[in-house]
């Protein structure tokens, strides 16, 4: 059932039964005076019957012993059949203060019928004057049943005065005990309602303010109703609405977070693209002139550039179609080593390369473009400001689960800030000449491409030299390729 | 402010509390049980003591002992009959009594042929014992079971000896008696006059006088005019002390007189303290009242029987004004 329903109908229920008990008491006791005053009356009137029919047959006496007809002996007899009655129902009015007075009363009424009795003989025996005696007799009886009816009425008030004043304070009482009962149970009543209309609107309030919280946008509150009612129940559903709302907030949080993420990164493909197209000024045209140079250095006998024309036009090609597709470290390593040889025709002996490269490794894959710039960095940092240029140092071994790639050179070495801003990829002040995409770039795509961030990592130490050690997992984790981001 | 209020509440709450809860309990408290549903026996016997002289200190005190007897043995008992001398009203409830069957009439006697016809007709015939205290009849006339009370022929015997020692051998003695014919004045008289008609030298002259204080002063006025050397006065009747004392004080010093009477009421109790009656018989009504209770029930019961119908005789005393003061 309802809870509030059920509060209002108990509430109900026991005021109707609180006048019901209280309808009952007095209806009660009404009844049981009631009764008694009844009772009491009986008893007069019973007692006055006695004299009234007394007195009739005196009558009845008389006018049969005027006149001796069967009518007025049928009248006589019937007033002494209710004379008898009356004694009977007399005789049990019997109580501890009248009991005396009851017995003469009755023995009364029997003289009285007995001296009637022989008036009635005499007279049938025609013997006149003892029948007017008896007559005389009888009429006397009748007045001594009066006087005693006067007596026993008298004792009657005396032995009943306690009663009577008892019955009339009682009733004064009774009436009292009604005004403090109204007074009571009017007070008692309003509490009660106040409290129980409470019990029901303050949950009522409690929610109200909880709404409106909500409404000014605080979800973070928990809405509690103490109550055992529906109220409480709407609170509760309330209350996981605003726990829902929360989690749908946050999950739209991230999922906002994610997608300026995401654009962050189609950003920095534009760009690098863009860059690359910058450069790609009708490739074929350039490659095809680059081929010609070659071949026309080969003819008129310079090998050596022909070599270096030719490197300049892998290396070209490869910038322009891998940037966005993964490919094996070894295609990166033959990239590699075009630059360098590129690198060398320019800086001669003052770069000095070295290679230790485990080749079992080069399956790995990982982001087109990744490893050159940071060669192109370390040539820019370690080898070009000097004028005994530096080394640079390529590794390729087998961590557990990780290819470690490391590229040393002893130049001056990168300052702390510096560092930290590559790693956290904080956009790069522009310096040197790049092929055009810069170190944060780098670190960005690789992070993305295998979805860690250890995967990089950079030791330096000023004048000494920088160290980039890479860590690319064999297995790749979840991350983004960089098909899907291309195609986003 | 809440808190104000939560107490004035409560406090009313107590405060209607308690007077509901008072009125409630003296509601029902009220024990109104009906006397007739406290039951109560008739009593075995029904007795009634009926007198002429309801309300004086003499009949009080016989329906106070009757009462008391009759309660201890399981009696009930009522005490009827008329005030003032009213005989008629005395023989109406004698016939009531009768007509009611009641178990035993305990009765003043009466010397009256209707007194007679009721006690011997109507209360032999329906076999209810009479007994008569204070004042006898005859036996012969009244079928009387037998008497309770003072031997008043002794008593007059004690005024009469009483009055020689006072007053010596001659002189001359009134005596003051009602014109209604009782025996117990007759027997008063009879008492006195056997004791000195001995002393030829006492005159004693018997004098009647009616019911009413006018009667008996005009008596006395007329008994002092016509003897001057009366020596002293005998109030037969003790309701005539108190008006021939005034009377006799009017004309002379009372303290003069020998002046006597009989049964101590408080008038003539008052009169011998002031002196002014010399002695009189003191009876003992409580006792008379209770030992016809006790002898009718015993008759009832069956325990004595027959009762000395020359009767019982209950203690007389002297009353000495001397003793008094």
């Amino acid at each position: 059932m309802n809870s509030i329903q059920k509060k209002i109908l108990t509430l109900s229920a026991i005021v109707l039964f609180i006048m019901v008990l209280i309808w009952v008491v007095l209806i009660y006791y009404n009844q049981k005076t009631q009764d008694q005053y009844n009772r009491i009356l009986q008893r007069y009137l019973q007692m006055n019957e006695v004299t009234a029919t007394s007195n009739r047959m005196v009558t009845a006496l008389n006018n049969y012993l005027q006149d001796p007809s069967q009518l007025h002996l049928g009248e006589l007899n019937e007033s002494k059949r209710r004379l008898q009655e009356a004694q009977g129902q007399i005789s049990r009015l019997q109580n501890g203060g009248n009991a005396f007075t009851l017995t003469n009363y009755v023995n009364l009424i029997d003289s009285f019928v007995e001296s009637t009795n022989r008036s009635v003989k005499s007279a049938d025996e025609k013997n006149n004057e003892d029948s007017l005696n008896y007559f005389t007799e009888a009429t006397r009886f009748s007045n001594y049943i009066s006087d005693t009816t006067l007596t026993l009425l008298d004792k009657e008030l005396k032995t009943y005065d306690q009663f009577y004043r008892g019955i009339i304070e009682q009733s004064e009482e009774l009436k009292k005990l009604g005004l403090w009962m109204l007074a009571l149970i009017t007070v008692l009543l309003l509490v009660f309602t106040y409290w129980f209309s409470l019990s029901i609107t303050r949950p009522i309030q409690k929610l109200t303010m909880a709404a409106k919280e909500l409404s000014r946008g605080r979800f973070d509150l928990e809405i509690e109703v103490p109550s055992n009612d529906e109220i409480s129940f709407l609170a509760k559903t309330f209350d996981r609405m605003r726990i829902n709302i929360n989690n749908l907030i946050s999950e739209i949080q991230q999922k906002a977070q994610l997608e300026s993420e995401l654009q962050k990164n189609k950003l920095l493909l534009q760009e690098s693209q863009l860059r690359s197209l910058q450069s790609q000024i009708n490739p074929h045209f350039l490659f095809n002139t680059l081929d010609t140079l070659s071949k026309k250095a080969y003819l008129e006998g310079s090998e050596e550039t022909s070599d270096l024309l030719a490197s300049v036009a892998g290396l070209l090609r490869y910038n322009l179609k891998r940037l966005d597709r993964s490919v094996s470290l070894y295609d990166e390593v033959k990239v590699i080593l075009q630059y360098i040889d590129i690198q060398k025709a320019r800086f001669t002996d003052r770069l000095r390369f070295v290679q230790e490269t485990d080749r079992s490794c080069f399956h790995v894959q990982l982001p087109g473009l990744t490893l050159q710039p940071i060669i192109e960095n370390a040539v820019i940092h370690a080898v070009e400001p000097l004028e005994e240029g530096g080394s640079i140092t390529f590794r390729v071994r087998d961590g557990e689960d990780a290819v470690i790639v490391e590229i040393e050179d002893n130049g001056v070495g990168m300052p702390e800030d510096k560092i930290r801003n590559i790693l956290e990829e904080r956009v790069p002040v522009a310096e040197g000449h790049s092929t055009g995409i810069g170190f944060s770039n780098v670190v960005r795509r690789l992070r993305l491409f295998y979805g860690r961030d250890d995967v990089i990592d950079i030791r330096s130490e000023l004048g000494r030299g920088t160290k980039v050690i890479l860590k690319l997992p064999k297995e790749r984790g979840i991350g983004y390729d960089a098909q899907a981001v291309n195609r986003g | 402010m809440r808190k104000l209020v939560i107490l004035l509440v409560s406090a009313l709450c107590v405060v209607l509390f308690y007077f509901t809860l008072s009125s409630f309990i003296k509601v029902f408290h009220y024990d109104l049980t009906v006397p007739a549903q406290s039951g109560g026996t008739p009593p075995r016997y029904r007795l009634v003591l009926i007198t002429q002289e309801l309300d004086t200190p003499f009949w009080n005190k016989v329906g106070t002992g009757a009462l008391q007897a009759a309660k201890q043995n399981g009696a009930g008992l009522e005490v009827w009959g008329s005030y003032g001398k009213n005989r008629e009203d005395f023989l109406k409830k004698i016939e009531i009594a009768i007509a009611s069957h009641v178990d035993g009439i305990i009765v003043q006697g009466l010397e009256e042929e209707e007194f007679n016809r009721l006690t011997t007709v109507k209360a032999a015939e329906k076999g209810i014992p009479v007994i008569t205290v204070a004042n006898d009849v005859p036996m012969e006339e009244s079928l009387r079971r037998t008497y309770v009370g003072s031997d008043h022929y002794k008593a007059g015997q004690m005024i009469g000896r009483r009055l020689l020692s006072d007053m010596g051998t001659a002189g001359h003695v009134v005596l003051m008696g009602s014109n209604r014919e009782e025996d117990y004045q007759r027997r008063r008289i009879s008492g006195i006059l056997d004791i000195l008609k001995a002393y030829p030298n006492i005159r004693t002259e018997v004098v009647t006088a009616g019911e009413t204080r006018e009667e008996v002063v005009q008596k006395t006025n007329e008994i002092m005019n016509k003897e001057p050397n009366v020596d002293a006065f005998i109030a037969v009747a003790a309701n005539n002390a108190g008006a021939m004392i005034q009377e006799i004080d009017k004309r002379a010093k009372v303290e003069k007189y020998h002046v006597y009477s009989f049964d101590d009421s408080p008038e003539t109790l008052r009169l011998l303290k002031l002196g002014k009656i010399d002695a009189l018989i003191e009876q003992s009504p409580d006792r008379m009242g209770e030992l016809s209770v006790k002898l009718m029930i015993q008759w009832l019961k069956g325990e004595s029987f027959p009762l000395d119908y020359n009767g019982y005789f209950t203690d007389i005393r002297m009353l000495r004004a001397e003793d008094l003061r």
